[in-house]
């Protein structure tokens, strides 16, 4: 009796073992295709009919986006008219965005919102396009003195900088690589990023660039260490894993023609300065980069260019570099002063066409594009002045 | 768990049971087997996010066993026994909107990857059968029935690599992932595995000779080889079939 209800359940087990493999085996193949879920505007182009007389370069009429950034300008001639204008855009692949691409707009309100939406319908994103004409600014000093600073807004996680535009507006030509050290150090506080807000500057707040451990993530990669870094340009976040030397996009458009850079830091070199694997380097001391660099933005094809962590003190299409050779380890605050050193003459034509552009580059460590230097390095800075010349 | 032990224990009775029954013992069978086996894990279902395999291979392993098989009546049997597996696996596949999360102690790094990504697998484990068997003559033998598997050394790597990462969410910041260490994103969940698996467990022998035969098993984990908190990658399941031959020793 036992033993027939023992034979039953065996029995039992064995078809059901056999129907749950066949299920198994026959549901294990591919699905369809999956909808997309990104939602971006990879790339904006304007269409006009004169461009020449409408945009500044050429190449301004298409603008590439990064994955970051929802807000994008247009920076055109000053005298033209923005009433009626149709930018086209290159879509994530199967998204759809409202208003329609090339579809007419006035601009001269301000930004027109467009909203992009995934294939799937699940994900938007809201980009805010303005296309503002531009006066030459003719100044003599510009000052960067690092009072307007926030939590990244998308992320909450690390600070970002802004400048203040000659208009008194808030502009955002200071970049940092603090984005990418989000990418290994997941867990890190805002103070602890390599690049932070320092409240008690030289005259009032200053930024604080610190040469920083990238943990376990860092290690495996062996990029282990990050220096604290700030610069003119922006950081590409798509490339700062797989081309880190590219990611740092130096330069802005610069219309005036530099003289000198001055300002005020203090520099701590960390304790130990170590190689690429790690080790301790001994006998090594630290340093950091202190320098601008002035630069043709295009190329003698025409193609626009900006410098990289791997060319920007070398490239040929720098003009001028104003660098502090030597930036003396001190904790109390010292003020710099370099005369821009000119290779060539400046093309008066090509500086109001934005032909020109300036890179202003701080980090912690100079040899931390090769992760190379020493955890703890420690470079503030603040109250920078770019003194300025135009010749009429 | 509680279910897998309270089933062991129901095995272990019932094994001990039938072998204090005289009679019973005289016609147990015991037999050695050695096999080849291909084993690995295989995801729950293929799902849309997996676009296709760049390269799969099942690698060299094998597994030794000592199984016993006490007929019942009827042509019925009860089957058991100890075996030692090795199993591993290295897939290579092309993915979409994959749900990916890369650790490292404290620090995470988790999106939806569009790209490719290689999986390496090696397990060692010990299983316990348990299973009926229909002797449809002396010769052919077809089995069905459970098994419990302990891992003695597991591991799990791999690395997300051409393709990119949008970080967090699809509109997250779009993190390119490179061919190279350094430029990819690294995983290694070894620590994240169960010791202990369960699941179905298929076989048949064939019995050519006096003394030899030869067997086929196949066994479908129906525990993740993942612990249930664990969600960095999809639920996957351990999978082993073997082919191999058998001696029969009493």
């Amino acid at each position: 009796m036992v033993l027939s209800s023992i034979i039953k359940l065996l029995k039992f087990s064995l078809m059901a073992g056999l129907t749950t493999l066949l299920a198994v085996l026959t549901t294990s193949c591919f699905g369809s295709e999956p909808d997309c879920c990104e939602a971006d505007i990879e790339k904006v182009t304007l269409h006009v009919d004169d461009p020449a007389d409408f945009f500044f370069q050429p190449t301004d009429s298409m603008q590439v986006v990064f994955s970051t950034d929802t807000i994008i300008t247009f920076a055109v001639r000053n005298h033209v008219d923005v009433t009626s204008l149709a930018p086209e855009f290159k879509l994530s692949p199967g998204a759809s965005v409202s208003p329609e691409s090339g579809s007419t707009h006035d601009f001269s309100a301000g930004p027109v919102i467009y909203t992009v939406t995934s294939q799937d319908g699940k994900w938007q994103r809201h980009y805010r396009i303005s296309v503002v004409p531009t006066a030459i600014m003719v100044a003599d000093t510009l000052r960067f003195d690092f009072e307007h600073y926030e939590l990244d807004p998308a992320s909450q996680r690390y600070y970002i900088w802004h400048n203040v535009l000659p208009d008194g507006t808030l502009g955002n030509d200071w970049s940092t690589a603090n984005a990418g050290y989000r990418i290994s150090m997941s867990s890190a506080q805002p103070e602890e990023y390599p690049t932070t807000p320092l409240a008690a500057g030289f005259d009032g707040a200053g930024v604080c660039l610190r040469t920083c451990d990238t943990g376990p993530f860092g290690k495996m990669a062996n990029k282990r260490l990050a220096a604290g870094n700030m610069f003119l340009g922006t950081f590409d976040i798509r490339i700062a894993m797989s081309d880190h030397l590219h990611a740092t996009r130096f330069g802005i458009p610069f219309t005036n023609k530099p003289e000198s850079f001055t300002g005020y830091y203090t520099y701590e070199p960390g304790p130990t300065v170590q190689d690429f694997y790690g080790n301790a380097i001994a006998g090594r001391v630290d340093s950091a980069d202190v320098y601008a660099v002035f630069y043709r933005n295009h190329d003698a094809n025409g193609n626009e260019v900006v410098l990289y962590g791997d060319n920007v003190l070398s490239s040929d299409l720098i003009v001028a570099v104003a660098e502090l050779e030597y930036v003396a380890p001190t904790s109390q605050w010292t003020a710099w002063d370099v005369k821009f050193k000119y290779r060539e003459e400046v093309d008066e034509q090509l500086l109001a066409n934005r032909g020109y552009s300036l890179a202003i580059v701080f980090s912690s460590s100079s040899a931390g594009g090769d992760f190379i230097g020493a955890i703890g390095s420690r470079l503030c800075v603040d109250k920078v002045r770019l003194i300025c010349s135009h010749e009429e | 768990m509680i279910n897998i032990k309270h089933i062991v224990l129901l095995a272990c009775m019932t094994v001990a049971a039938m072998s204090l029954h005289a009679t019973v013992m005289d016609s147990l069978r015991v037999d050695a087997r050695l096999g080849y086996t291909v084993g690995g894990t295989i995801p729950t279902h293929m799902g849309k996010e997996i676009r296709g395999i760049n390269s799969f291979n099942p690698g060299m392993n094998f597994s030794v066993a000592i199984e016993a098989t006490l007929p019942l009546k009827n042509h019925w049997a009860f089957h058991s026994g100890v075996r030692y597996e090795l199993g591993s696996m290295d897939v290579d596949s092309r993915v979409k909107n994959y749900d990916i999360e890369v650790v490292r102690g404290e620090e995470s790094l988790n999106g939806i990857f569009v790209g490719n990504v290689r999986i390496k697998t090696t397990q060692r484990r010990i299983t316990l059968p348990i299973q009926a068997q229909y002797e449809f003559s002396n010769e052919f033998k077809l089995r069905g029935g459970l098994f419990m598997g302990w891992l003695t050394s597991r591991k799990f790597w791999g690395w997300a690599y051409d393709g990119y990462l949008r970080e967090g969410t699809p509109i997250g910041a779009k993190i390119d992932m490179g061919r190279e260490p350094g430029d990819r994103g690294d995983f290694d969940f070894d620590s994240n595995m169960r010791h202990m698996q369960w699941g179905i467990d298929v076989g048949a022998d064939w019995q050519f000779h006096r003394r030899w035969g030869m067997f086929a098993e196949l066994t479908y984990g129906l525990s993740g080889i993942f612990k249930s908190d664990f969600h960095s990658v999809q639920t996957l399941r351990p999978m082993y079939g073997t082919l191999g031959i058998l001696y029969r020793i009493k």
